[in-house]
Parts: C-alpha cells; structure tokens; sequence
C-alpha cells in the first residue's frame, strides 16, 4: 500500500508489545502507570474517544482543522470559478434585469460549495490516515478494536525492559497480552 | 468519569467589587450627558421632515409618491422596473405610504432610541433565559458551573420591557405608521384608504399591540422565576436529590416551546412594524439570532470577567473555548439569515419587499456595511483560531465589537424606517446604549450577589467541573 505513510503501518515493525483493555478507566491508570515509567507508547486504539488519554500520552493537537481549512479554501475556489465560468465567460443570461458579473445570487454556490468540500474532505482524509479507507487494508492489533476493546502498542527499543512493561500492564488490568513481528501477533 | 483529578466543588459568594460598581456608574453618568448634549443638539425647529413629510396627500398615487421619493436615485432599469410594478400595485392595493408625518419629530428621536434600547436588552435577557433552558432541555452538563449568570442576566426582563413599554405607549402614533393611520378611520374608497395597512389591522392594532406582549412576557417571567427558584432550592436541598432537577427539566421544555413559538410577535410588533407595509417572513428569526449571539457574547464576557476576579473556580479555559464557538458557530448563522433575508428580496425584486432595503442600502450604505462588518467579517475572521477562542483577551475585544454591532443592528432595524433618510449615530445613540449598558451590568452583577455562584447540588456539577474539550 504505497498511498500509505509508512510510519503508520505496524506490519514493518520488527517487535511491538500489545495489551488488550475492556475496561476504559484501567486504561487510563495503565497508560498514567506506563507514562510514569517513563515507556514511550506508540498509540492507543479506542473505538470511541476516552477523555483525558491524549494529555497523559501527550499527544500532539490533530492537524484535521487545517485539512479542513485547506478543503473549504480548495471548494470555494473551485465553485467561484465555476460559477464565474458559467455564468459570466460561457453563458451570460439576463435574470430579471440582474447584473452579469459577482452578484448575492452566487453565495449560495460558493457556501454550499465549501461547505461540500469540506465535509467530504474531511471525512475522506480522516479515514486515509487511519487506514479505515476501503480498498486499504486495515492492520487492526485486534478484530474488536472498533467495537469495545481498547488496545495499547508499545514499540521495543533499546534499553526497555519488556517484562516489567507487560507486568504493568498485566496488573493493570490488561485482559490480553501479545507481541507484533512484522505484522505477526503472537499471544504471550 | 470515574478517573482523574479531584475537584472540590465549594460553595462562592459574589461580592461586586468597588471598581465594577465605580465603571458601571460613570457608564450610567456618561450616558445620561451624552445623552443630553445629543437632545440638546437635535435640530428642535423642524415641524417634521420635509422629504417625508406629506406624502399622505397622494390622490395622484404615484405621482406624489415618486416626487416624495424624488431624493432616492435609482439605477434607470430598476427604476423602470420599480416604476411599471407600483402602478400594477397602486391598482391593486392602493397607493402605499411609506412615511407620515411625525407630529412630534424631536421628541420621537428620544423615544425611539428607548424603543430600541428597551428592545434589545429585554431581548437578550430573555435570550439568556432561552440559553438556560435549552440546556435543561439538552441534559447539557458542561454548562452547569456557569448557569448563575444566564440567570442573573434574566431578571434583567421587567426593566427592559418597562422602557420598551414606556416608549411605545407615549411616542406609539408617530414612530409606527399603521397607529397613525389607525386613527384616522378610514373606510374603502375614501381619500388615503390604504388597503395592505387594512388588511393588517386584525392583527396589527393597539389592542393587540399592548395585551399581546404583555401577556407573553408575563408568562416568560413566570416560567422563568419558576425556573430560578428551583435553582436555588435545589442549592437549600441535599446532594444527589434530583427531584428539582426533574422539575427544572419540565419547566424548561414548557418555556423552550412557548418561547420558540412567541418570540416573534416581539419582533413582529415592535420592529417590524416600524416598516408596517413591509413583508419579511424570516424576521422573527433574524431578531431572535441578533440577540441570541449577543447573550452568548455577554455571558462569555461575563464568565471571563469573574473567572479573572478569581471567582468560578471550577471553571477552565475548556468552558470559555466552548462559549467561544458558540459565538463563532452563531455569528455565522447571523451571516446566515442574514443573507437569507437578503437574497430572496433582492432576487424577488419585488417593490414592497425591497424598499425596506432600497432605503438602507442607497441612504445608509455606511450602517449597512458597518453591519456586516461588525456582525460578521470581524468575529468571523478573529475568531476562526482555535487558540483565540480561549483566549479572555481577544474574546473580550471580539464581544465588544459584536455586542456594539448588534445594538447597531436594532437601531437600522428601526431608524431609517421611522425617520427615512439621513439618521446618523450620534451622542444620543451612544449615550442612551451607555446608560442602558450600565445599568444592565450593575444589574446583573447585584443578581449575582443574591444566591451562591455555583450551583453545588446540580446533578451535572461534576461533569462540568472535569469538563475537557481535547487536546
């Protein structure tokens, strides 16, 4: 899948440790516990938004408003030109004595327009970079991540214990435990 | 949520500080001398003004209705257009009047700006109380830590639509055209008989004009006390009781319906039919948005200004940001309506919907661009940022811009129809809108001081506290 930014894929990972949580808030104490052990964690898989988890994990502020931004500008650009094609350089028509040129009849095109844009950027883009796309093939850490269970992945690097972080995990209420090579799960 | 900080949720007493107190006053005083040096400059020799004066003499129709007219330039299609459609409506309908004398015309000034003045304070307190209960009606808990000061800005009511009151019921014959003509009894086929401001009679009368009103915001008021009594008994109760919250639900969808349904005759009365041959469908929803996002704006306002006297400590940025967009979500749909207005009478281009903006939009190009500018572009573009929505600083600059706006969007709602052309800001407007804002923030502020500032046993009281909007 090359129309995929390949820092998102997990199957070229060479080892990732998983846990698998049921219950939201032993997530969040896992995550503060990991954190506070100083454990870099990749990402964590909800299916819906847990409050709070982006501030412990520290991650960054969604660049989705300036996708956004960007579609909106790239819609009224195209509807104003669209319509200035059509109505002033193609075809000018005499509606009810009104004037050829930028009118209040066109804000409509150009709001709708935007607004269009934006909407369906947005939603594509947001699905592309999370790999929920269809025709990409997903790397789901677990079949019920988009349903209820929440999933923590935690690349090894040097240096990292593994067995005390999935001993944190592990009393933390970690339902299941696993390891990712190169998009193999294994269950420890 | 069952994770996360703890917050202690204490009780605050509101105390107004000397500083609030001192600013609110000199607003008051130098409101009342502007005001005074704005009467003391109005022009008190005119009898009334001789472009709009006598155009109830109009047997001739459209003869004398385009000599009145006459200082109105037109484009020459329009004008031929305009020209062909009113004879087609003189034979229809009647020649219309679209101003009459005023019999008082110095004197109308002042009570005029009361009009509008008692009108949008009246209008944004009951907005307030709408805020409240679409909240209610929502089961919203985030907004809970901050209900005292809606309710606080409510009980401002009784003082709006005593001015509102006052200033229709002395200048009411020469600031509405259809009272004046109601007095003059006319039947079909006598001289200046005028068959749309007849056919309007059923419902635009003076009976109807004070019983109406009076009646609806009696009702809002009740169903608002109800509601805020419940708040504070709910404070004197236990913790975990909901029973007052239940009631409070109830009361709230009571008011949420019969407010949606009413709110239009206000506009409808008092602003619409300054333009009384005029039709506007949307008009009702245009004044409610006008003064809905100005509410919003004065709560934000509000909520930051206590937040920095270090009250509202369970409030966060999270509360304001979330205020901000609001202000930025309705300042759009401002825009909206606006337009919406807008573009179907200037597409329709149909005379007896367009003069209403024929005259706004050739005598008064500058309010009207002011207007949009304030309304619109301004917040639209300052507040797009994420990071200015959380800021006090630039909200307050932003509010500011927009509560000044949406006053100057009443008072072109009113003037230009009630005077024609050649109105202008002046030191009466700014003074009267001075003294009135003066005495709305003293007045909410001593509200304040009545009851705790937090509600300790609102079931959501928690949720509001832990409320985070993401990172």
């Amino acid at each position: 899948m090359g129309i995929l930014d390949k820092k998102l894929s997990l199957r070229n990972r060479s080892k990732m440790l998983v846990g698998v949580w049921e219950d939201e808030d032993k997530l969040v104490e896992a995550t503060s516990a990991l954190v506070h052990d100083g454990i870099h964690i990749h990402d964590i898989y909800t299916p819906y938004p847990v409050h709070g988890l982006e501030r412990i994990i520290g991650a960054r502020r969604s660049r989705l408003a300036r996708v956004a931004f960007l579609c909106g500008l790239v819609g009224f650009t195209l509807m104003t030109t669209m319509i200035w094609y059509m109505y002033v350089l193609d075809w000018p028509v005499n509606v009810g004595n009104k004037p050829v040129r930028f009118t209040p009849s066109w804000i409509p095109v150009m709001f709708e327009g935007t607004v269009l844009c934006t909407a369906y950027g947005m939603g594509f883009i947001f699905f592309w970079r999370n790999r929920l796309l269809m025709g990409v093939k997903n790397d789901l850490l677990d079949e019920r991540q988009t349903d209820d269970r929440m999933v923590i992945a935690i690349e090894c690097v040097d240096g990292m214990n593994e067995s005390d972080v999935l001993n944190t995990m592990k009393s933390n209420g970690a339902v299941e435990l696993r390891e990712l090579n190169h998009g193999v799960q294994t269950t420890i | 949520m069952g994770h996360g900080h703890h917050i202690e949720i204490k009780q605050e007493t509101f105390v107004i500080p000397a500083r609030a107190k001192q600013f609110s006053m000199i607003f008051m005083v130098v409101g009342l001398i502007l005001a005074g040096i704005g009467i003391a400059k109005i022009d008190k020799s005119a009898a009334g003004h001789d472009e709009h004066a006598k155009v109830e003499a109009k047997a001739e129709g459209h003869e004398s209705h385009e000599a009145a007219k006459g200082h109105e330039e037109h484009t020459a299609a329009a004008e031929h257009h305009t020209e062909e459609h009113a004879n087609v409506m003189t034979e229809k309908f009647g020649p219309r009047m679209e101003y009459h004398t005023i019999e008082h015309p110095w004197q109308t000034k002042i009570w005029a700006n009361l009009l509008v003045a008692g009108y949008f304070f009246l209008m944004i307190s009951l907005a307030s109380m709408f805020w409240i209960t679409i909240q209610y009606a929502a089961n919203a808990g985030w907004s809970a830590a901050i209900k005292r000061i809606p309710e606080a800005m409510s009980t401002f009511i009784p003082v709006g639509f005593i001015v509102l009151l006052i200033s229709v019921f002395i200048a009411k014959n020469d600031i509405y055209h259809w009272a004046h003509y109601e007095h003059l009894g006319l039947k079909p086929g006598q001289e200046g008989y005028d068959k749309v401001l007849d056919g309007k009679s059923g419902f635009l009368n003076s009976t109807m004009f004070f019983v109406f009103p009076i009646v609806l915001v009696t009702i809002w008021m009740i169903l608002g006390r109800r509601l805020r009594n419940l708040s504070v008994q709910e404070d004197n109760g236990t913790k975990g009781d909901i029973t007052f919250h239940t009631k409070s639900i109830r009361t709230s969808a009571i008011f949420a319906v019969i407010f949606g349904f009413t709110i239009s005759f206000m506009a409808w009365f008092f602003i619409m039919s300054v333009d009384a041959h005029w039709y506007s469908t949307i008009f009702g929803v245009y004044n409610f948005i006008t003064h809905w996002v100005t509410a919003i704006t004065i709560i934000a306002l509000l909520v930051a200004y206590l937040k920095s006297l270090g009250y509202l400590s369970i409030v966060s940025n999270e509360h304001i940001h979330d205020l901000g967009k609001f202000m930025f979500a309705f300042t759009i749909f401002w825009a909206y309506i606006w337009l919406s207005q807008y573009l179907l009478i200037w597409y329709a281009q149909i005379p007896e919907e367009m003069y209403y903006y024929q005259i706004r939009f050739e005598q008064y190009k500058a309010n009207f661009l002011t207007n949009l500018v304030m309304n619109f572009c301004l917040p639209f573009a300052l507040l797009l940022m994420r990071s200015a929505k959380r800021n006090r600083y630039v909200l307050g600059i932003v509010g500011t811009i927009m509560i000044l706006g949406h006053y100057h969007d009443v008072w072109f709602m009113v003037f230009p129809g009630v005077f024609g052309p050649g109105m202008q800001v002046g030191f009466l407007e700014v003074g009267v809108f001075m003294f009135f804002a003066g005495l709305f923030l003293i007045w909410t502020l001593t509200a304040l001081t009545k009851r705790g500032l937090i509600p300790v046993n609102h079931p959501f009281i928690e949720e509001s506290a832990h409320h985070d909007v993401g990172v």
